[in-house]
């Protein structure tokens, strides 16, 4: 009858929780959420030297005033490009909601190619 | 652009010339004061007075402190000390034949001595002769693989020979990196 009680009481608890877990992070194109000002991240330093490539993708909450919130790396195929794809995202904005419209619970995704161009020998200096 | 390369170019070198200060440094208790001079365990205090010269930038009384050290140079240690900053300080003054003499006479003393192949690639480098520059990053990458100052030397002699634009494109679309590998430790950036 104890365990019982104790089962119940937990489950009980744990109830609420779930409700509260109710904003799971959703993915979705349909963001439907407009770019303001968007920022291009700079290529890192260390990887332009070591002739490095690669693409980051971020995932992020867009906030009803238009800035980007709870910003994590989805996919990356080198870390050295991710901090600079995070600093981009904190700092790009997007055209704010107005006070009636909901706010979007799905996540916006952005994804940025970080890619080197051999320099014509005619254009070198 | 070139500014840029030379300041990487001059961190390199001073990141060279601060060990060889440190080195003579460690021999004696004050390297700077002159009146130290005849204290017992000063070495060689030209060689080190020459090398917080280079330091400081002063490449002609740097070369000119390190030359009389030479004169007094005792074993191998203290040539090949000798030797390197008079390639860096060379160097410095864009005297790259001169360099060139001096790190030759390094790696004759000590051919396992990577700083010494850093030091002739930017002299390589400075002459225009990039397959040579390129062998002796080689050269100094087999003995210290990890060395951050021979992979700066790389890029720069990358950047010589074949020259980059470097380009960042934004993708909107969240099947925009399919089939691509998801990095395990992705975090949370509030």
């Amino acid at each position: 009858m104890t365990r019982l009680l104790i089962v119940l009481l937990a489950a009980a608890a744990i109830a609420p929780a779930a409700g509260a877990a109710g904003d799971i992070d959703t993915e979705d194109e349909n963001t439907d959420r407009v770019p303001l000002h968007t920022i291009i991240p700079d290529y890192p330093e260390e990887a332009r030297r070591d002739r490095i490539e690669g693409n980051v993708q971020v995932c992020f909450k867009i906030s009803r005033a238009g800035m980007p919130w709870r910003i994590a790396v989805r996919k990356s195929t080198n870390r050295v490009f991710e901090k600079p794809a995070i600093k981009a995202v904190r700092a790009s904005t997007f055209t704010p909601l107005g006070p009636t419209e909901p706010v979007p619970k799905i996540k916006a995704c952005r994804t940025f190619r970080f890619y080197l161009e051999p320099v014509p020998e005619d254009e070198r200096e | 652009m070139k500014i840029k390369a030379f300041s990487i170019w001059l961190v390199v070198l001073i990141g060279a010339l601060l060990l060889a200060y440190s080195q003579v440094a460690a021999q004696g208790s004050d390297p700077i004061s002159s009146t130290n001079r005849t204290v017992i365990g000063q070495r060689n205090p030209d060689l080190a007075d020459g090398a917080q010269a280079l330091i400081s930038g002063d490449a002609r009384r740097g070369i000119e402190l390190t030359l009389e050290g030479l004169e007094t140079a005792i074993g191998n240690r203290e040539l090949k000390m000798a030797h390197s900053n008079l390639c860096a300080g060379y160097l410095m003054l864009k005297d790259a034949e001169r360099a060139l003499e001096h790190c030759d006479k390094v790696i004759e003393i000590d051919p396992n001595y990577w700083r010494a192949y850093n030091n002739r690639a930017l002299v390589y480098l400075e002459m225009g002769r990039y397959e040579e520059s390129e062998a002796d990053v080689a050269r100094g990458q087999a003995i210290r693989p990890k060395s951050k100052k021979l992979k700066i030397v790389k890029g720069m002699l990358l950047d010589e020979t074949q020259p980059v634009q470097e380009r960042v494109e934004v993708d909107e679309r969240r099947s925009a990196m399919e089939g691509e590998h998801d990095d395990p430790q992705a975090k949370i950036h509030d």
